[in-house]
């Protein structure tokens, strides 16, 4: 069952990619970026279920984290300088 | 991994591909901000229950409170950020009035009326009033 799982999640973030590289704008591509951290955080999530292990759910916090933070950077950027 | 888990995780799971198929498939960028924001953290949200009920130790439900919990709080405010910012210098499909343009021309014609009634030689910004 997690094989399922982990396979629709690597679909979903094959297609957050296309966009990633496909998108017209640069807050096209931060937002694909965004939604294929959370993705990743899922797949990580699944292998900790998977395992056991509490290293790998300390480590999805700071992934949360960062993205979090990296989008609001770029839209900071992009206020400031048009996309 | 037992069966209730394994339904939750194949939810999430599910919900993280349909946002994906919507951030491609929809062809404007606010609607791509719907799709890539809400749907990947409902799956989170659901594949975090389904781990839950996998480990059961009350350090993996409490971390996964504060996953669930970080995510909440930021993943909106990150997404809103990133669609004003974008207000202008993306090309949008709107089906009414756009309410965030009319607020800006409000924002602008009040700083500058306070700008002269100051007499001070400040440049008007388009930045909202401040909280």
């Amino acid at each position: 069952m997690t094989s399922i799982a982990l396979a629709i999640i690597s679909a979903a973030a094959f297609v957050f990619m296309y966009r990633v590289l496909r998108g017209p704008s640069l807050p096209d591509r931060a937002i694909a970026l965004d939604g294929l951290l959370t993705v990743v955080v899922l797949g990580v999530l699944v292998a900790a279920g998977e395992t056991g292990s509490s290293l790998l759910l300390a480590t999805v916090l700071v992934v949360v984290l960062a993205s979090f933070v990296a989008t609001s950077a770029i839209a900071r950027f992009v206020e400031r300088r048009g996309a | 991994m037992n069966a209730v888990g394994g339904l939750f995780v194949i939810a999430g799971a599910l919900l993280a591909l349909v946002g994906a198929i919507g951030v491609v498939r929809f062809e404007d960028f606010l609607s791509r901000i719907h799709a890539a924001s809400k749907a990947p953290t409902l799956g989170l949200i659901l594949v975090a229950t389904g781990v839950a009920f996998e480990l059961g130790t009350l350090l993996a439900f409490s971390t996964l409170t504060l996953l669930v919990a970080l995510q909440l709080l930021t993943a909106p405010v990150a997404t809103h950020m990133l669609g004003r910012a974008a207000h202008g210098h993306v090309e949008v499909h709107l089906d009414g009035e756009d309410e965030l343009a009319r607020d800006k021309l409000l924002w602008a014609a009040a700083s500058n009326a306070s700008a002269e009634t100051d007499g001070s030689g400040a440049a008007p910004s388009a930045e909202p009033p401040g909280p």
